[in-house]
C-alpha cells in the first residue's frame, strides 16, 4: 500500500453482502450502475473466476458502444473478494493501459448494518513507463508526490 | 483526452530522475539561472543541460534568456496534472461506489 499512488475507499452499504456481490457479478446488474448516467454500459464478458475476462463497453447514446474496460480477474473469492487488473487484457495479453496500469481489489465483509465495503486501487509505478537507461535510479514516487503537493500548496499560500 | 495523457506521460518521464526532481525542488524556492543550478549538481555541464532540456520539453519548467544568462522558472500548472490525475481516479471510484450503493439499497428495500 502506497498512499501516494494507491487509493482506498471504505463504506458501509446497507444491503447484505450477497446482494452487493450479485450487483458486481451479474452482468445485467453491473450494467445498471457501472457508468454514470446518461452514459450506458454494456457488459460483454464477466467471468468471475481467477483469470476470467472482464470486458465492458460504454455508450453516450445507447446505440454506438466504444471500449471501456478490458481486464482480467486475478482473484475471486465468492462473496468476499474480487481482484482485477487492466495490466493484462481479457485474453491475457500484456497491455500498456493509458496512462498507468491498475489493480483493483474489492473486499466485502459482514457489518451489523449490512456490508463493510472496501476498495483498494493500486496504480503502477509511473516511472515503470519511463524506464530507460538514461533515466537512471528512481528513488520512490511517493516522496515525489509529497514534494509536489508541498510545492503546489506553497504556491497557493503565496 | 489523448493530449492530456501525452502531457501526463511527459510529466512522469521528467520526474523519473533524481536530478530532475532536485532541480524542480530548487526552482520551487525561486527562479534560478542555469549556471547557478549547474554548480549545485556534481556532473558535467552537458549532462546537466540534458536534464534541463528534458524538463523544458515536458513543460515542467520554462527558460528565458536575458543577455548571457538563461533563467529557469517552474511551471506549477504542469505539476498539478499529476495531482489532478490521482484526484480524478479517486472521484471515479467514489462515484462508482455511490451508484453501487444506491442500486443495492434500492433493490433491498424493494424486496422488503
Amino acid at each position: 500500500m502506497n498512499p501516494d499512488l494507491d487509493l482506498t475507499l471504505q463504506r458501509v452499504i446497507r444491503a447484505p453482502r450477497a446482494v452487493v456481490w450479485r450487483a458486481w457479478t451479474d452482468p445485467s446488474q453491473l450494467e445498471q450502475w457501472w457508468v454514470p448516467a446518461p452514459a450506458v454500459a454494456r457488459v460483454d464478458r464477466l467471468e468471475a473466476q481467477p483469470g476470467g475476462a472482464f470486458v465492458t463497453r460504454i455508450s453516450d447514446d445507447g446505440v454506438e458502444f466504444g471500449p471501456h474496460m478490458d481486464a482480467a480477474f486475478l482473484v475471486v473469492d465468492d462473496r468476499e473478494r474480487l481482484v482485477f487488473t487492466n495490466a493484462v487484457d481479457s485474453r491475457w495479453r500484456p497491455t500498456r493501459p493509458d496512462p498507468i496500469a491498475m489493480v483493483a481489489e474489492i473486499v466485502l465483509r459482514d457489518h451489523p448494518d449490512g456490508t463493510d465495503y472496501r476498495v483498494v486501487v493500486r496504480h503502477g509505478d509511473p516511472a515503470a513507463r519511463a524506464r530507460h537507461e538514461e533515466l537512471g535510479f528512481f528513488d520512490g514516487w511517493g516522496a515525489v508526490t509529497g514534494q509536489l503537493a508541498a510545492l503546489v500548496e506553497g504556491a497557493a499560500v503565496r | 483526452m489523448a493530449q492530456y495523457s501525452a502531457q501526463l506521460d511527459g510529466v512522469f518521464v521528467a520526474l523519473a530522475d533524481p536530478t530532475r526532481r532536485a532541480v524542480i525542488r530548487r526552482l520551487g524556492q525561486a527562479p534560478t539561472s542555469v549556471g547557478e543550478l549547474a554548480r549545485e549538481f556534481p556532473m558535467t555541464l552537458p549532462s546537466f543541460l540534458k536534464h534541463v532540456r528534458t524538463l523544458e520539453a515536458n513543460g515542467l519548467i520554462r527558460t528565458t534568456k536575458s543577455g548571457r544568462v538563461r533563467t529557469c522558472v517552474l511551471d506549477r500548472q504542469r505539476l498539478a496534472l499529476v495531482e489532478d490525475w490521482l484526484a480524478e481516479q479517486r472521484r471515479v471510484w467514489a462515484e462508482r461506489t455511490d451508484r453501487l450503493e444506491q442500486f443495492v439499497t434500492d433493490r433491498t428495500e424493494g424486496e422488503q
